[in-house]
């Protein structure tokens, strides 16, 4: 009898924490265009702050005013400081949930919007921004959405090429390429995530020297090898093919006549695999190319012969 | 003495066409930028530089410590910020030079081509790459019109082109005109010659579609004439090219012109035709998504029925965020 009542509250409560969990995803919530926070629901209420596209939003309540849907939601006070909140009203068409049908594209579909308003050149201001929260909201309020990788890629890339172009560098944002890779191991996704890994171990300058070449050719067929259906894949192959290429120039103007021949001829071997097995790309004539220079013996590094 | 007028004639024949085969085959481009010498040595005077891309002809060759020298008829920047060229001849290190007797030379034209456009997006990328890769593209075409890649080469060489020119354009103040034909427009020439030569291929499309740039408004200033003219325009485009890479984008164009209809003919108090605006915006949208499955264009369609069905506006009034192509 006991064992019984064991089982059956146990059941009870697996049935209370997945309805539980149902309801706190149902209540996080994404905005799809900026809009102000207002003290109450209804446009005549007192606006409090902005509010950008992909912030994370949790809904408290819902309510109607002047016939439409508005919602009370709390949000981080500050991206830096999540740990205050602030709670204010906004109009209920501009959240998107899980529960709201095809949120997951139309989230996506604003992120890609905003992606190309920032590669515009009279893009929205902080347009990068909004599609690196609109992506990180994809991933994060429809984990079982076909698109759902994609977004959590596209939103690690774009933290990537940001702290590239700042001063802090990006080491800090490595571990969100990394969750990509634990995530969704074995897919696209993954792939370019750890080709973007690849650029933290270059060197910021190589100094004529042969061995930072040598370290990233190693890198890059590393990779084409680990990885041979990236989209990135060819990509790999050139620079290292590039990279044999130099060291043959580096070499030679140190007067190392057999390691620069040596790296002519992997240079010579890597731009025919990448000829073999890449042809219907740009990387097939891009090879083809640097394989008539190498061949030709066209200075590709350092002070031209002439 | 008819029979010396024809042996005579048929000599010339034979000069003739052996001259031509001997031009066709010594015409070429530089793959690399190199000095122009007066003489076969690196140690004479510099003429000139020839930069990637430049028209060649090839008119001797030597060989000097055991090195193969080019004698070239080239054509040479003068001044390159006013585009301005001259044909000069010299000397140069033969091995920069593809014609079209290299075994691959457009191929080899190509990829350096690719690696120059490669080298123009790129922050750092080498001054006047855009340039390079443009005049390479087009070489390719003019030398190697049999190639596999001569099509494709054409195009890119006309929408590097066309870009560079829409770059012009778009600072002059003519630019901010309604009326396209208010401004002064990219030059066309290339395009067409793609469409031309090519017709009925992805390239003929992707340069139909450039060319609708010089039919559109330099701004709106709010009128609903112009985002109805170019809703047609880019409507028109996506039914006459159904296969070209760009008839999704172009349909998305018509739909989020139609979608800054519904709110322009909402402000003058117009329901009707505002709210035949959002019907159409929503069908086209709706294609969108049922033609093209795959790729961005179909979340994006969606964002955009999402808004019109909720009335969430697309479009701002006298904002610098009107829709773009």
């Amino acid at each position: 009898m006991v064992k019984h009542w064991k089982k059956l509250s146990l059941a009870l409560l697996l049935v209370l924490s997945i309805a539980s969990s149902s309801a706190a995803d149902k209540q996080r919530a994404t905005l799809i265009r900026e809009e102000y926070l207002y003290s109450s629901a209804g446009a005549n209420s007192q606006k409090l702050s902005q509010v950008n596209r992909g912030t994370a939003l949790t809904v408290l309540e819902t309510s109607t005013a002047d016939g439409q849907p508005w919602m009370k939601v709390s949000m981080a006070a500050d991206q830096a400081e999540v740990s205050k909140e602030v709670t204010g009203w906004l109009p209920g068409k501009l959240i998107v949930n899980a529960s709201t049908p095809n949120g997951d594209m139309i989230v996506f579909g604003q992120a890609v919007d905003s992606e190309h308003q920032a590669e515009e050149r009279s893009g929205r201001k902080g347009a990068a921004e909004d599609a690196l929260r609109l992506y990180s909201r994809v991933a994060e309020l429809f984990p079982q959405s076909e698109v759902a990788a994609e977004a959590m890629w596209r939103a690690a890339d774009i933290r990537w090429q940001l702290a590239k172009a700042s001063s802090s560098g990006t080491q800090p944002v490595e571990k969100y390429l990394q969750e990509v890779i634990d995530k969704y191991p074995q897919s696209k996704p993954a792939d370019l995530a750890a080709f973007d890994l690849l650029e933290g171990k270059m060197c910021p300058e190589w100094r004529g020297l042969p061995d930072c070449p040598e370290k990233e050719s190693v890198l890059y067929e590393q990779y084409a090898r680990e990885h041979p259906q990236s989209p990135k894949a060819a990509e790999a192959l050139f620079d290292a093919a590039w990279r044999q290429a130099t060291l043959a120039d580096i070499y030679r103007l140190g007067e190392d006549r057999d390691k620069s021949e040596a790296a002519r001829k992997k240079a010579i071997a890597l731009t025919q695999q990448i000829q073999n097995q890449y042809s219907q790309s740009d990387w097939k004539p891009r090879a083809l190319s640097l394989a008539y220079k190498l061949q030709q013996k066209i200075v590709l590094y350092g002070p031209a012969e002439d | 003495m008819a029979l010396k007028y024809r042996l005579a004639l048929f000599a010339l024949a034979i000069v003739f066409s052996s001259l031509a085969f001997a031009a066709d085959k010594e015409h070429g481009t530089v793959i690399a930028e190199v000095p122009l010498h007066v003489l076969p040595d690196p140690g004479s005077q510099k003429l000139a530089t020839v930069t990637r891309g430049r028209d060649i002809f090839v008119l001797d060759h030597t060989m000097v410590d055991n090195k193969p020298w080019a004698h070239l008829l080239a054509v040479v920047d003068v001044d390159v910020e006013r585009e301005t060229s001259r044909s000069i001849s010299g000397w140069v290190p033969a091995k920069v030079v593809v014609t079209t007797s290299t075994p691959n030379g457009d191929q080899v034209i190509y990829g350096e081509a690719v690696d120059s456009e490669n080298q123009a997006t790129i922050r750092f990328g080498r001054k006047h790459a855009a340039d390079d890769a443009r005049r390479l593209y087009y070489r390719l075409y003019e030398y190697f019109p049999n190639s596999p890649l001569a099509g494709e080469s054409l195009w890119r060489a006309a929408d590097i082109l066309w870009h560079l020119e829409k770059a012009d354009v778009g600072r002059r103040p003519s630019s901010h005109e309604m009326d396209p034909n208010m401004r002064e427009g990219m030059n066309e020439e290339t395009l067409k010659l793609v469409i031309k030569k090519f017709p009925r291929t992805k390239w003929s499309d992707m340069a139909s579609f450039d060319l609708i740039d010089n039919k559109l408004c330099g701004s709106w200033k709010d009128e609903t004439k112009c985002p109805e003219k170019e809703s047609d325009l880019y409507e028109k485009y996506a039914r006459e090219h159904p296969e070209s890479p760009k008839a999704a984008e172009a349909l998305f164009n018509a739909a989020s012109r139609e979608g800054a209809l519904v709110e322009m003919f909402r402000i003058n108090n117009e329901r009707d035709k505002s709210e035949k605006a959002r019907k159409k915006g929503i069908e086209l949208a709706q294609e969108i998504v049922t033609k093209f499955p795959d790729g961005d264009w179909k979340p994006r369609a969606m964002d955009l029925m999402y808004a019109l069905q909720q009335g969430i506006p697309t479009y701002t009034p006298e904002a610098p965020s009107r829709p773009s192509k």
